[in-house]
């Protein structure tokens, strides 16, 4: 417990720790999954989109026209702007998606994980 | 009779402007300069826009940009905002895959 | 020949669609009556927005003031329960019509129910502004930063910009703090501070620079926000050139406003309104939130932008009139129902703020008194501007100095004072008055109690030439008593040196921890806010 926290802190400074009203942040069970083929760490039943944006990841997808970035936007699965590929299936809206243990979430681009090069 | 629907008013030619490369339906990547020209081509309505651009027939349905598009389009033809009809509502509100939209639940035994 | 009724179709007497503060409402009244009810709720937790609100609500007591927002929302969910209300999550209704039939996601299948009456209850959505830039991955709106770090305990980003001074934008910008994040400015394209004085106050006092007539010109950054320029604007809300200011930040919120979600009432062929003083497209409804399809009513803020606490009083109604419409309590029943809701409603919707005085130029209180100006253009009253409200009196001893200096519909710190020295009165959105004949029992109830955290207990000449000022802190880490640190003015400005004298905690302050400070006493009418040394 005492050595979570440490790593918490070092790796997820993005991380509310306490809360002066909400108290200490209850989380679920920590798991591993992958962004990107990477493996990384989060939170069983929170949204992907909030472990990924602990790990200090900003861009979820690049859009099929311009190819501009995109991150979080609503966070309330309202504006899809947070869709990443998750388990090979595109269009994800992260932000209420819960994360479960071994999910492949990956970057989208235009509809595909595929980077736009490969296209 | 109302102004909005008279097709023969003269609301001159599209000049483009500073901002016109500016988003502003976010899913379908329509930009402002779309929206005015299109206004300029005769799309005077609000439904007129949406089947000509497809700006708000993206994933989010218009839920961030209608407001946005409204304002564009009522400042092109010098009306107010309130006085455009929005565009029409229809089922589905939300993004659905096809095959959900397709799988009515035929028998419900609880 | 009609068709043969679906046999999949199920039948509800009430269908709520919104699981928020007004659709539970709705659907606890109506199942009180014994209304058979469901609701659906798209998301995955019920309680709408209500679990993001970490602060305390105005209002009296029958609107749950001072109690925070999450902990109504609980208390609306355990009354539901006790109710009987089934509410199914995760169910989109994707569709409504005019027989009163919708048709909802869940799952992998969509169902069609019928519902002999409906109400929508589905609230709001966000408003947005464009700026060169705002789809950068940063760009956020305010209701994002809220459930990031409200409900999943993460940053919305180190370093923030706050768009927008109505109340979501001044709640969000404190919120921010309270998570750990900088606030780097507020800014508002208009002329003058949306949201309450109070709420203003409390950011101001903490050092956060406010901009008003100032908007964004640009989001910088490449793949996602690094930084942002705003200018300031004219009275066409164009840039003036010259005036631009940069700001490194990670993330941009904005707060511009909400606009009714109505489009299932449109969809349903109800007739509508665009009323800008409700927010946007809003049904035309009757006195009993009934809109032009008999037995389909809106309650919320799908027909008009006002608060939360509204909302509940508005769906608590609806779910009678429903109860009414279907023939489950008499006109008598529901008219007696109604009366104790509508008063409450009616207070809630006094003062400066309430929907009908929306736009008003507002100059004076309703006691006659000159509204700060500094307040509403730059976030704080004036040390040369506080002596003239009735809060705010002088005396020997801890005596409480309230500054509240807006007519809003609140009072608990009436309620909180046992001694009586604090005087709302029957109109609720009068200003507090002190009475200094009474003794103050330096309890700290008050500063605990008052929602916009306007209220300091003050010892103004101890006798040995300092001064106690006591103030509402909600941050962390609370100071040690013993810290040194700066006293900081309204303004956010450092005014002089302080030493935390007292820290009180208390489960009756409700996470408000009280926070008394020694200063000079020349400065106890100047010093409001307590900043440790680095």
């Amino acid at each position: 417990m005492e050595q979570e926290l440490i790593w918490d802190l070092e790796q997820e400074k993005q991380r509310i720790m306490v809360h002066p009203i909400l108290g200490r942040i209850e989380k679920g069970r920590r798991v591993k999954f992958t962004y990107d083929g990477r493996e990384v760490e989060g939170y069983e039943g929170e949204p992907i989109a909030a472990a990924l944006k602990a790990q200090g990841v900003m861009i979820h997808r690049y859009t099929a026209k311009k190819h501009s970035p995109r991150g979080i936007f609503c966070a309330i699965g309202r504006c899809t702007d947070c869709v990443m590929v998750v388990d090979g299936e595109p269009n994800i809206r992260t932000c209420i998606t819960p994360l479960r243990e071994g999910m492949t979430v990956q970057t989208q681009y235009g509809v595909s994980a595929e980077p736009f090069e490969n296209q | 009779m109302n102004t909005l629907s008279d097709r023969s008013r003269d609301i001159g030619e599209f000049v483009s402007q500073p901002g016109d490369e500016m988003i502003i339906c976010r899913c379908e990547e329509i930009t402002k300069g779309e929206i005015r020209r299109a206004v300029h081509e005769g799309m005077f309505t609000m439904t007129e826009i949406r089947r000509y651009l497809r700006a708000g027939m993206g994933l989010c349905q218009g839920q961030t940009c209608s407001k946005l598009v409204k304002g564009i389009v009522a400042r092109e033809l010098k009306v107010s905002p309130a006085d455009l009809e929005p565009a029409t509502s229809r089922v589905p509100m939300r993004p659905i895959e096809m095959k959900v939209f397709a799988n009515e639940n035929e028998d419900e035994d609880e | 020949m009609p068709l043969p009724e679906r046999n999949d179709m199920k039948r509800y007497d009430l269908i709520v669609v919104g699981a928020g503060p007004s659709g539970l409402s709705a659907a606890i009244e109506a199942s009180k009556r014994g209304v058979k009810t469901i609701v659906f709720d798209e998301n995955a937790r019920p309680g709408g927005q209500l679990f993001k609100q970490i602060h305390k609500f105005f209002g009296s007591k029958e609107h749950k003031a001072k109690i925070r927002g999450f902990v109504i929302g609980q208390q609306l969910l355990d009354e539901a329960g006790k109710a009987g209300v089934e509410v199914v999550l995760n169910a989109t209704v994707i569709g409504l019509y005019q027989d009163k039939e919708i048709v909802v996601k869940t799952g992998d299948t969509v169902h069609h129910y019928k519902g002999d009456s409906i109400i929508i209850a589905t609230g709001a959505s966000e408003n947005m502004v464009t700026f060169d830039g705002w789809t950068l991955p940063g760009v956020i709106g305010a209701g994002a930063a809220q459930t990031l770090m409200n409900l999943h305990g993460i940053k919305p980003g180190k370093r923030v910009l706050m768009l927008g001074s109505g109340n979501v934008g001044l709640v969000v910008s404190f919120q921010l703090m309270q998570a750990g994040c900088e606030v780097a400015a507020l800014v508002d394209a208009a002329p003058e501070i949306g949201g309450y004085g109070v709420h203003a106050a409390k950011v101001a006092r903490t050092g956060v620079p406010f901009y008003l007539s100032h908007t964004i010109v640009k989001a910088e950054g490449t793949d996602h926000v690094t930084g942002v320029t705003i200018a300031a604007v004219d009275d066409h809300f164009r840039f003036i050139p010259g005036t631009e200011k940069h700001f490194d930040v990670d993330t941009i919120c904005v707060a511009v406003g909400l606009s009714p979600m109505s489009q299932l009432l449109k969809m349903a062929g109800c007739r509508m309104s665009d009323d800008p003083k409700r927010g946007g497209q809003v049904p035309i409804i009757d006195g009993h939130g009934e809109t032009s399809i008999p037995g389909l009513f809106a309650a919320g803020d799908v027909s008009g932008i006002e608060e939360a606490s509204s909302a509940m009083i508005e769906g608590r109604q609806a779910g009678i009139y429903a109860a009414e419409f279907l023939g489950f309590i008499s006109k008598t029943e529901m008219d007696n129902g109604e009366e104790k809701l509508d008063a409450a409603l009616d207070g809630l919707r006094q003062g400066m703020f309430a929907p009908k005085n929306r736009g008003k130029n507002i100059e004076k209180t309703e006691e006659g008194i000159d509204i700060s100006r500094n307040l509403l253009c730059r976030g704080f009253i004036g040390d040369d501007e506080i002596e003239r409200f009735p809060g705010v009196t002088h005396k020997a001893g801890v005596h409480p100095v309230i500054e509240c200096t807006q007519n809003i519909p609140c009072n608990p710190c009436q309620d909180a004072c046992a001694m009586h020295c604090i005087m709302v009165g029957k109109v609720i959105t009068a200003l507090p008055a002190v009475d200094p004949s009474l003794k103050c029992a330096d309890c700290g109830m008050c500063v605990a109690s008052c929602s916009g955290q306007a209220i300091f207990l003050v010892n103004e000449d101890c006798g040995d030439g300092t001064a106690t000022v006591t103030l509402p802190y909600e941050f962390l880490p609370v100071p040690d008593e013993g810290t040194r640190g700066r006293a900081l003015g309204r303004n956010g400005q450092e005014v002089c040196d302080a030493e935390v004298v007292k820290i009180r905690t208390s489960p009756a302050y409700d996470h408000t921890t009280l926070l008394t400070m020694s200063v000079p006493k020349e400065f106890a009418m100047k010093a409001r806010f307590f900043k440790a040394n680095a």
